[in-house]
């Protein structure tokens, strides 16, 4: 696994810029988040989230097209980057490892 | 592209999205404006305008985040890199094209810089005094003025030991005060060692809390209550007890002897050398109650024992006007002076921290400077770099023909004034920044000859230090004030110029410049020339001063101090043996022993008259105490009588009846002429004597002071120093006999002399620093003028190149070429020179009024300095003028 360490909600933005593909810029992320996961999100916290991704070279952006909503002002739209992608594997290979070392049994006892 | 169609939607605040403009990085800044506007359409439908509005706003505030702002930067510094870089190569290349220029500039400004800082060290240094002490603000020191028929007579910090416990006693806002006396000579015997004369004083208990001078070792609180005690300082403690590890406490509870006195002083306590930026310098102090024996308490009680120094450390938040105004009753309440001597006594209150530089105190034990001097060299200093920087403005506006065509196209090429302005703003820093290098360079360079100068060890670093954060910013703020200042106001000049008038090359400079151009030089040449009088003024009256005719002979006088030897019927014997072996020894022409010598403030008498007149005629008169010896010796010439024989003399003070007075000593009797006075009866110290003779005034002390009415007396006395005339030849060669016959007539006493020359000259000290600082500054200003002068009259010629290659053609001659040039500088000159003289005369008449003996300031000590400021001038720009002037017509003419 990489040094970088990424956070919750970073690993949560890249994960939405994987899902949305050509859409993910600011604010198609922040309604993203909350359509799925019913969370509120800030857009300025995305955006700095967004920046801070795209230094670490997890994803890159360009200017997209103008839309009327905008008042004529482009989108940044933001890919993942390989880099990316292999960022959210490992974790969530990660995850899996750590997963599959609780007790399974205990908990589905419980249930 | 799309502009258009938002316009039939509600639009968002603008006002939020320039905030977001304003602090956004212009990369990120369309793609989140984009996601605001669109929540804004979005919260539209939802909330309505108003509320919508508001969320853009509380959006845009969240963008208002380090994570964001800060990204500012990274982009921010490339555009300014960028544009530096271009600033930077501009105004390299800018300098180099005129070298002579820019040096002219950077070596102005360098010089004026230096000049700045040099005395900058020396005045900080003398504004530092006293300002250690914690309780500076609170602490006073009491001040004393005496009137006799309502004249004053003396004006002096020396009190009565009562005043102290009198004043804390009746006026609650005195917290504490202490009392000291000076102990001139506590010669001290450590062992079978002798050290003479440690700078000692009497100081009470109250002493340490009063003033901040720290204790390395003490023997408890209180230190100096006990009779017998003394407190040294790391220096004595070390010359005394050969301490060497710093570790004090073994000096204390050591025991020390004065002179030859018997009683044990016991070391308590051993105190930080004293700074040098102290009012008050002492080696030693003795405890106070020392002076305070069972059968005499003078020393506490007395209310007409003047020898004692008292400071108060008033209660925070005392208005000490308030509480001086109280002193009036006070001094009527207690003082007994007037019964005695029909004088009165006004008490006045001295901050401390006016100590050092105001204080012009008879008797003062303060180290002290005039404030007034210190104060001139801060203008002096200020003056110079206002004609360094006004020499950078002069020069920089004067090449704006040169710069104008630059302008004119930056501005076609599509240069705003902004960037123009700041082009030119950087390239005045990049020539401070060069003159502060030199000027850094210079002051090292010079730090060791000014030091030199003005006797003592002054450098950057005492200038740091003695710098308080308040100074510190407002020397930094005078600093970037100047470097702005210069560097802008030339900047908006030439950044304004409008493209097309340049460009067509109809450009003239505009006559206002030209008129602050010309006030400019005015000042510099005013300032210079006020300059060079007031040093013309300083040095006649120096001259004046050592060369006046004292009325007294002080050359080839060697001083001995005085030696302690026991007080007994063969005192006289001894002291008049003492002297004729001195007068054997080759070379020596005579010697006497007198209370005092030459140079040194007298003690006075405050109650001599006529035996045959009332009481309250009592009259004010210095005195001295001298052998039959001395008039001889210092030859001072008697008008009438005669002089001290040796039979005049008597063991007990009170059956010596013969005194002499001199000239001012018969007048203020009130006496028609000397003859009149020999034989008078008159009462000194309550006791009828008679004048046997008169001699003639001469200058006792500096000719600042005036010469006082002299009673001599024909005294003998325990630590009177012995004045000894030598062949001017034998000042050297006699010396190891004087001090073979000293050490043989009093033994255990140590053997100091000095050359009473010296210390008669050394009243003038103060006077000669201040007189070849003045001069150094006078130098470099004239010098900075010059240099200015020089840049202006070279850069006229060029303009006129052409103007005189046609005149020449035409028939010009040389000198009216010349003439021609130089006229309009010359001019302006002689304007400076007018408006300064009036300046001059009037500071230089202050400055006159604290010497007793002065010179009268005739018209050639101001005619002088307009002739030398007009050659100075004439000579600077002489080279590029007759260069110009000598220049071949066709060579100039041959590109028309």
């Amino acid at each position: 696994m990489s040094k970088e360490y990424l956070g919750e909600f970073e690993e949560l933005v890249l994960t939405m810029v994987g899902i949305l593909q050509e859409d993910a810029y600011g604010n198609s992320i922040v309604n993203e988040i909350k359509e799925r996961l019913g969370r509120e999100s800030n857009l300025s916290a995305v955006h700095v989230t967004l920046y801070r991704l795209e230094d670490k070279g997890l994803v890159k952006s360009q200017m997209g097209g103008a839309t009327n909503s905008r008042g004529g002002r482009r989108k940044r739209i933001f890919t993942i980057t390989n880099a990316g992608l292999a960022m959210l594997r490992a974790m969530k290979e990660s995850r899996m490892d750590l997963w599959k070392l609780i007790p399974q049994l205990k908990i589905a006892g419980n249930l | 592209m799309e502009e258009g169609q938002h316009d039939k939607k509600p639009s968002p605040p603008a006002s939020a999205l320039q905030f977001l403009e304003w602090f956004c990085p212009p990369k990120l800044y369309e793609g989140i404006e984009g996601d605001l506007v669109e929540q804004f359409q979005r919260d539209m439908s939802t909330y309505g305008h108003r509320k919508a509005g508001l969320r853009l706003w509380m959006g845009v505030l969240r963008f208002f985040r380090p994570g964001i702002v800060l990204r500012n930067r990274f982009s921010f510094q490339l555009i300014k890199v960028d544009m530096l870089r271009n600033y930077v190569l501009v105004a390299f290349r800018n300098v180099l094209k005129n070298k002579v220029f820019s040096g002219i500039n950077v070596f102005g400004l360098g010089i004026g810089l230096a000049a700045c800082l040099l005395i900058l060290q020396f005045v900080m240094v003398e504004l530092s005094y006293d300002k250690f002490h914690t309780k500076l603000d609170r602490i006073y020191r009491v001040t004393n003025d005496r009137f006799q028929h309502g004249k004053l007579i003396q004006h002096g910090t020396i009190t009565y030991p009562t005043i102290g416990p009198a004043m804390a006693k009746d006026f609650p806002e005195v917290e504490r005060y202490t009392r000291l006396m000076p102990g001139w000579d506590f010669n001290a015997k450590v062992g079978d060692r002798f050290f003479r004369g440690d700078n000692s004083h009497f100081a009470d208990e109250h002493f340490f809390a009063v003033f901040d001078f720290p204790l390395l070792a003490t023997q408890g609180a209180d230190i100096l209550k006990d009779r017998y005690s003394v407190a040294l300082s790391e220096k004595t403690a070390k010359k005394y007890f050969d301490i060497v590890d710093n570790n004090y406490s073994t000096v204390i509870g050591k025991t020390l002897y004065r002179g030859m006195d018997t009683q044990p002083y016991k070391v308590v306590g051993v105190f930080a050398n004293i700074p040098d930026n102290s009012h008050l310098q002492f080696d030693m102090l003795v405890s106070y109650s020392t002076l305070i024996s069972p059968d005499n308490h003078g020393a506490d009680d007395s209310w007409t024992w003047s020898d004692m120094r008292h400071y108060l450390l008033l209660k925070p938040g005392t208005n000490y006007k308030k509480l001086e105004a109280k002193f009036e009753d006070f001094s009527q309440r207690h003082f007994q002076g007037d019964k005695v001597s029909g004088s009165v006594e006004k008490f006045f209150l001295q901050p401390l921290k006016d100590a050092h530089l105001y204080s012009d105190y008879e008797y003062d034990i303060a180290k002290t400077a005039s404030g007034k001097a210190v104060w001139a060299m801060l203008i002096v200093a200020a003056f110079i770099l206002l004609i360094a920087w006004v020499n950078y403005i002069n020069l920089t506006t004067s090449r704006a023909l040169e710069r104008a065509k630059e302008v004119g196209l930056r501005k076609v090429m599509g240069a705003v004034k902004g960037q123009l302005m700041r082009q030119f703003v950087f390239e005045s820093m990049l020539i401070s920044l060069f003159a502060f290098v030199l000027s850094a360079i210079l002051t090292q360079l010079l730090q060791r000859p000014f030091n030199e100068i003005i006797g003592s060890n002054l450098s950057i670093w005492s200038l740091l230090s003695a710098l308080d954060t308040k100074m510190l910013i407002v020397a930094l703020l005078i600093i970037i004030t100047g470097v702005l200042l210069s560097g802008f106001y030339p900047a908006v000049v030439l950044s304004s110029y409008q493209p097309i008038t340049v460009l067509k090359g109809k450009f003239q400079r505009s006559s206002s410049g030209n008129l602050l151009r010309k006030a400019l030089v005015v000042f510099q040449f005013t300032t210079s020339v006020a300059l060079i009088t007031g040093t013309l003024i300083v040095s006649q009256q120096l001259k004046f001063m050592n060369s006046a005719d004292l009325g007294i002979s002080i050359a080839n006088t060697i001083v001995v101090e005085g030696p302690e030897t026991p007080w007994d019927s063969t005192f006289i014997g001894r002291i008049e043996t003492y002297k004729n072996e001195l007068t054997s020894i080759p070379g020596v022409i005579s010697a006497t022993t007198s209370n005092n010598i030459p140079s040194a403030r007298l003690g006075r008498i405050f109650d001599i008259r006529l035996t045959d007149q009332p009481n309250s005629s009592n009259a004010t008169m210095s005195f001295l105490g001298v052998d039959h010896n001395f008039f001889y010796t210092y030859n001072v010439p008697l008008i009438a009588g005669r002089k001290f024989l040796p039979t005049d003399h008597n063991l007990d003070f009170n059956k010596i009846t013969k005194v002499v007075v001199n000239e001012s000593g018969v007048k203020l009797l009130g006496l028609k002429d000397p003859e009149e006075a020999v034989g008078k009866s008159i009462k000194v110290w309550d006791v009828e004597r008679t004048i046997v003779g008169v001699v003639s005034n001469f200058h006792q002390e500096a000719l600042q002071k005036p010469m006082e009415p002299i009673v001599f007396i024909a005294s003998y006395g325990n630590w009177y120093p012995t004045s000894i005339k030598v062949e001017p030849s034998s000042l050297q060669t006699s010396l190891a006999g004087i001090k073979s016959v000293y050490e043989r007539s009093f033994p255990g006493n140590s053997f100091d002399y000095f050359l009473l020359e010296d210390r008669y000259n050394n009243q003038y000290k103060e006077d000669k620093r201040f007189a070849s600082v003045v001069n150094i500054f006078t130098g470099l200003a004239i010098l900075v003028s010059c240099l200015g002068l020089i840049g202006l009259s070279s850069y006229t010629a060029i303009l006129r190149t052409k103007e005189i290659g046609i005149r020449k053609v035409l028939g010009a001659s040389l000198p009216s070429i010349v003439t021609l040039l130089s006229i309009d500088f010359l001019k302006l000159i002689l304007v400076a020179a007018l408006l300064a003289l009036p300046v001059a005369y009037f500071s230089a008449n202050q400055w006159l009024l604290a010497y007793a003996y002065r010179i009268s300031p005739g018209w050639t000590l101001f005619v002088i300095p307009v002739l030398v400021i007009l050659i100075i001038a004439a000579v600077t720009m002489s080279f590029q003028i007759i260069r110009s002037a000598l220049a071949n017509p066709a060579e100039t003419l041959k590109y028309e």
